[in-house]
């Protein structure tokens, strides 16, 4: 498989004429400068995309809170108002930044940073496509847990920064609540792990298939419950309602970023809409197939098949194109549940948000950690529809 | 080139990091500081093949210790300004006549150590090739249970014991 997106390109005949051109030009062999460029040149594409997402994510939630409450919406700037977020966006940078002046500076500045860098940094392993992930790493899903820990930091330095008593309480719920819902979250992850025999998105997607049934979420009952623990926690992580403590605009004004305002408050609620995205992606992946496509239309085998005159290159784009839609549609689908859940349930009281992490989720990710191993175990790592078409073919007669 | 460009760039984080950390007057801004020395050391691992421990560090230091550390500061109220009221900077007494020697008494026994270790570098130094970068995931699980899993059960039962010892502290008192 490919390890990086640039041994994805470089398969592409146009790569091996620039690299031979810009050798004979400079006199020395040029591979390492045109890698570099092509991680360069897709790193910034990639990273002004998902801040686009990340706006949208504003426009999306406006919108479809309007429709869960019967309203309408932003609707003036642009069609369907959705260059509302750019209008957002402008007025963000036009805002003044006001600092507190009993804040700690250094740490004001640094915190929504912090947050931000955090979330970019998931996007390396986020595997968007068989071509396209930035680095295919062997410990993908562990590094992510690891940068993405970057976010509660950012959170509770926001909070303890800015000097003001809601953002202190909203800090200190962010970062207690992160690293809470850290545990089931690892735990749920680490039974994936074991179903999939390594730590790379790209093999934990690749011992999936296409279909639902071929999904690790129905591959059997433990799986089935994991997913439900993995989102809630996921949720939690990324302080989503009905987990919306460190902002709970009710009690706490607008918790860790109350002290913030313009772009760096626009910081914070970008890397929060981003996060959303990449943990609806990395649910996706682990859980629902990832990138798959049913009848291995990914790969673009069907294309050289029906057309044996095109170029291999072109069928492989075409097929990466069809698992990025896969992909992408996946997470759409799981944000737009992120956003339904918090528009429909009311927000959960600090103890009760403990004893579900500690009493409930914590217990059921171990069970379902050990109910994984042994499945594994007993029935070699064959799923339950497996299983039943087997029992049913015995039972008809088939001999085996 | 670039890995070494990046085990630069790694190095010098660490010991700038861990320079301020040092002369930070802040504990807060120590704590920071930290964060980025972890960052830095957790950059070498990576530079050097060690890709898991690198992520190890990530998750468990800047995920978990840091955050513990920045509660711990902010709930004991550690920020303190260490000037007198003459605004000149306080230094706190650093011990007394029997730390002090005990320190002498280590320092010397960790550079013969240390002198002893160097030694041969010093000697005959030839720059050695890294092995070709693999996965160390397996490599690292396998060992965990086979050759040094008494360690790894050791390891376990203490921090059952911190565990055990936190619920018996926190648990509220019984009246009797």
């Amino acid at each position: 498989m490919n390890s990086t997106v640039v041994s994805y390109l470089s398969q592409a005949p146009g790569y091996g004429f620039l690299t031979s051109k810009l050798s004979e030009v400079l006199g020395f062999d040029a591979t390492g400068i045109v890698n570099f460029l092509i991680f360069f040149i897709v790193t910034l594409v990639m990273v002004n995309i998902m801040a686009a997402i990340g706006g949208l994510g504003t426009y999306a939630e406006r919108k479809i809170s309007a429709d869960l409450q019967m309203r309408q919406g932003p609707n003036r700037v642009g069609p369907f108002g959705i260059l509302q977020f750019l209008a957002d966006g402008v007025k963000m940078i036009l805002k003044e930044d006001i600092i507190p002046r009993q804040a700690d500076k250094f740490m004001f500045h640094l915190a929504p940073f912090l947050c931000l860098v955090g979330v970019f940094m998931t996007l390396a392993v986020l595997p968007f496509s068989s071509g396209l992930a930035l680095t295919n790493l062997n410990i993908g899903v562990f590094y992510l847990l690891g940068v993405s820990s970057l976010v509660g930091v950012g959170i509770f330095l926001g909070g303890y920064s800015s000097n003001s008593k809601w953002s202190m309480l909203g800090g200190m719920r962010g970062a207690s609540q992160i690293v809470s819902y850290e545990v089931p979250v690892t735990l749920t992850i680490l039974s994936v792990v074991l179903m999939a025999g390594s730590l790379s998105f790209d093999v934990i997607t690749e011992a999936q298939g296409g279909f639902p049934h071929e999904w690790f979420i129905l591959h059997n009952p433990f799986t089935f419950i994991g997913f439900f623990v993995l989102f809630i926690g996921a949720l939690a992580e990324t302080n989503r309602a009905p987990f919306d403590l460190p902002e709970a605009e009710s009690e706490l004004v607008s918790g860790y970023h109350t002290e913030y305002s313009g772009m760096r408050f626009g910081f914070f609620a970008l890397a929060e809409y981003i996060e959303v995205f990449v943990v609806c992606g990395v649910c996706a992946a682990l859980f629902l197939g990832g990138y798959k496509v049913p009848f291995n239309l990914g790969t673009g085998d069907f294309l050289v098949k029906a057309f044996p005159a095109i170029e291999p290159m072109l069928a492989k784009q075409v097929g990466n194109f069809l698992q990025l839609g896969a992909f992408v549609t996946k997470t759409l689908a799981l944000y737009y549940v992120v956003i339904w859940i918090r528009w429909t349930l009311p927000r959960l009281r600090v103890d009760h948000l403990m004893v579900l992490c500690w009493k409930y989720l914590t217990p059921i990710a171990l069970f379902n950690l050990v109910g994984c191993a042994v499945w594994l175990y007993a029935f070699e790592g064959k799923s339950i529809w497996y299983l039943i078409f087997k029992s049913g073919a015995a039972a008809a007669g088939a001999h085996h | 080139m670039f890995l070494n460009i990046m085990f630069l760039l790694a190095a010098g984080a660490t010991i700038g990091g861990s320079f301020l950390t040092a002369t930070s007057k802040n504990l807060m801004h120590a704590c920071i500081y930290l964060l980025l020395t972890l960052f830095g050391v957790s950059g070498l691992y990576a530079t050097l093949g060690a890709d898991f421990l690198a992520a190890t560090q990530l998750v468990v230091y800047a995920g978990g210790v840091v955050i513990l550390m920045l509660f711990a500061i902010m709930l004991t109220g550690g920020v303190r300004e260490f000037v007198n009221k003459f605004g000149i900077d306080k230094v706190a007494s650093m011990g007394t006549v029997k730390t002090y020697s005990i320190a002498g008494f280590m320092v010397v026994i960790m550079s013969f150590v240390i002198m002893k270790i160097l030694a041969p570098i010093f000697k005959s130094y030839a720059p050695g090739e890294l092995p070709g970068f693999s996965t160390t995931v397996e490599k690292i699980g396998t060992l965990l249970i086979t050759d040094h899993v008494l360690a790894f059960e050791i390891s376990s039962i203490l921090l059952l014991g911190a565990l055990v010892g936190a619920a018996v502290i926190s648990r509220p008192g019984r009246t009797r």
